[in-house]
């Protein structure tokens, strides 16, 4: 066991931190709006679509396909918010919830059922990397790679909330939207960019993960499932929180997996899910 | 005057009903329906998609040649194909029309043992008889059909010939297996499990993992700790390239890694030098000169199939051969007839001899009708498929260990 514990613990955190990207992603889109995003999880599965279609067809490699993802995708969730979410708006809270759940509904299922149409077999990406080896073990040196970039992008993400004006608009609407408005923060801009960031991280998290894992057309809602129960762990709107909540899970599914077996991973990190928030109903941060 | 005048008429009439009706026509000519659906779409297209023009070059050769002898005279051969669309329920569709609406006289079975299991039970209501093809799984032979055999032999002996070369090489001590939880794998992967420690080799590790692929870090840590001679890898391709590829990142290194599938999907997935020294199954590869070989060969050049890349036209051929065989027998399109010949089909086809086990004689007791076709193990040496053993199949030498070279 103790020979292993690095890997499975590297393993833990790059999955973490995959989870992480996305998490990031719906925490400050329902932080901001309010919205219940369901075609997030195939955001991310566009976004390794994409990866893969740049790297095979255009003979990119992921990291360069990743700097086309980013800003595409950030293009494609504002024209998202624009087109489908802003003209739903000025609903009431409640109606606004349901109806955001059933408009991302329909997109999920529309990008699910065009992409089966193309795609009849799962598609990952392969970026053979010589394996690095430190004081006799071996560590993958793609692993250690994409976990350097999401410190990267967290780390930017961090700043931008921190350090510019609109990232302070996005976590004053957060923390209080009519305070916000008050201040002089353009909300439906805010809410323009938040989307167009959140769906920009998740796809990058997909370019990641293609590399890792294949994608397939229907992998988008269970991956959405995944996120939300992030989101909650971690508290609605809250960075740290969903940074967190994204390292139990990568973390719980690693360690169980290698303990109790793979097939047992998801479950028992659910229950985990499930336990803290009987503890902290509002969640880690919430 | 009036009498001409009438006869003419009279003439003149007979005359335009001949015109209309025309001539009496020719006898229609007699041919043998053959049904069967396959999966032009859907997920399974890329493994059997272009099997139809496959079926139909075939039968063009056989009736370039006269036909199907049906007792005393020479029959052409048709097959009538509908899409299921990779789906069981279209299957079924499928299988009603072939039978009700084109009339056919015999069925050939879909894609998949999954759908093979349903698509089955249109054969039993109707007692239609059905040669199952790519379809291995025991839980179809076990229902106790009376109209139903298959060609290739029980899917837990999938790697049988494998672990019989490993046995006779005494090489390998110790293997790793992680099974896909999926039907066929995991009859393959159980199979494996219990052949291999029949052969003295000393199951390691032995992993199950969800038939999604997922990060497999924690497998591949136990592995490493346990140091194998053979890492075993029952999956389908999707699972078998994310294990594989994990693997190699995370640099766990046996002497040998088997993949149960190793065809281009898995090949090109991972990259023809990551691919290369490792080994898998298939049921015929270039260089085997059994059975019907040089007319399998002819229709891969016709189709421009390859075989490499679509390892189960050997399975679809020899599959054609009993079809064949089992008409011939019969001498008759009756369908009790078909059916009692089926039974007494036992035939040297391009992987070997081939007849329909009965009760009693598969691995499962209870299953009747499944082949006694397995397939062989082949490794992938500078992107050619050279199939290992049985030693009169073998077209070159196992390279073993993966450093060897």
């Amino acid at each position: 066991m103790l020979a292993a514990l690095p890997s499975i613990l590297i393993g833990g955190i790059l999955q973490g931190g995959i989870y992480a990207l996305g998490a990031f992603g719906l925490s400050i889109i329902f932080g901001v709006q309010h919205i219940l995003n369901v075609a997030h999880g195939d955001v991310l599965m566009l976004g390794g679509l994409l990866t893969y279609w740049l790297v095979t067809a255009r003979g990119l490699s992921p990291f360069q396909a990743f700097f086309i993802v980013l800003p595409l995708f950030f293009l494609a969730g504002v024209l998202l918010q624009r087109v489908l979410i802003r003209p739903i708006a000025s609903k009431s809270p409640h109606e606004f919830l349901i109806a955001s759940i059933l408009v991302t509904l329909g997109v999920s299922l529309a990008v699910s059922d065009i992409t089966s149409a193309s795609m009849t077999q799962p598609v990952s990406v392969t970026y053979p990397l010589p394996t690095l080896q430190v004081a006799g073990l071996a560590f993958s040196s793609v692993r250690l790679l994409f976990l350097a970039m999401i410190l990267a992008l967290t780390g930017a993400v961090h700043l931008f909330l921190q350090r510019t004006f609109l990232g302070r608009g996005i976590r004053a609407v957060i923390q209080n939207r009519e305070g916000a408005m008050l201040v002089g923060v353009n909300i439906p801009r805010v809410s323009t960019v938040t989307f167009g960031v959140g769906t920009a991280l998740t796809a990058a998290a997909g370019t990641l993960y293609v590399v890792l894992l294949p994608v397939d057309p229907h992998m988008g809602i269970p991956l959405t499932m995944k996120y939300l129960a992030i989101v909650v762990l971690g508290g609605v709107g809250n960075l740290v929180g969903a940074l967190s909540g994204s390292m139990i899970l990568g973390l719980a599914e690693s360690l169980v997996g290698f303990t109790l077996g793979a097939e047992w991973s998801l479950t028992v990190a659910f229950f985990l899910l499930v336990a803290i928030l009987l503890v902290r109903p509002r969640g880690l941060f919430g | 005057m009036l009498m001409r005048r009438w006869v003419g008429w009279v003439a003149a009439g007979l005359l335009a009903v001949a015109a209309a009706t025309g001539p009496a026509p020719a006898a229609a000519q007699e041919s043998i329906l053959v049904g069967a659906s396959l999966s032009m779409s859907g997920p399974f297209a890329e493994e059997v998609g272009p099997f139809k023009k496959l079926m139909d070059t075939w039968a063009d050769m056989i009736n370039a040649k006269g036909g199907i002898r049906l007792g005393n005279r020479n029959v052409p051969i048709k097959f009538i194909i509908h899409d299921d669309a990779s789906k069981p329920d279209e299957s079924i569709k499928a299988y009603e029309r072939l039978v009700t609406v084109d009339k056919v006289h015999i069925l050939l079975g879909p894609y998949s043992s999954p759908i093979t299991v349903q698509a089955s039970t249109v054969a039993e209501k109707h007692g239609i008889p059905m040669i199952a093809l790519e379809a291995n799984s025991t839980a179809i032979y076990t229902r106790g059909f009376k109209w139903l055999v298959g060609v290739i032999d029980d899917g837990p002996k999938w790697s049988h010939h494998y672990f019989d070369m490993l046995k006779a090489e005494g090489k390998v001590k110790t293997m790793a297996i992680v099974i896909q939880e999926t039907g066929h794998t995991k009859e393959a992967g159980g199979g494996a499990v219990a052949k291999a420690k029949a052969v003295g080799i000393n199951v390691v590790v032995e992993e199950s993992a969800p038939a999604r692929p997922v990060d497999y870090t924690p497998i591949i840590a136990k592995m490493k700790a346990a140091n194998p001679d053979v890492v075993f890898v029952a999956g389908f391709p999707a699972f078998n390239v994310a294990f594989y590829k994990q693997a190699l990142e995370q640099g766990l290194n046996p002497r040998e890694y088997h993949v149960i599938h190793h065809g281009s999907a898995f090949r090109k997935a991972v990259g023809e030098a990551q691919a290369n020294l490792v080994i898998g199954e298939n049921y015929w590869m270039p260089g085997i000169k059994k059975g019907n070989w040089q007319m399998f060969e002819e229709m891969l050049q016709k189709t421009g199939i390859k075989v490499e890349d679509y390892p189960w036209a050997g399975i679809r051929m020899f599959g054609l051969d009993a079809l064949k065989a089992t008409l011939e027998k019969a001498g008759s399109l009756d369908r009790e007839k078909l059916m009692a010949a089926a039974w007494t089909v036992d035939m040297e086809t391009i992987s070997g001899r081939l007849r329909f086990q009965k009760k009693g004689e598969a691995a499962n007791p209870n299953a009747e009708g499944q082949g006694t076709l397995n397939p062989f193990p082949t490794q992938i040496q500078d992107g050619k498929y050279v199939t290992l053993w049985p030693q009169d199949f073998a077209t070159g030498k196992h390279v073993f260990p993966r450093g060897a070279r």
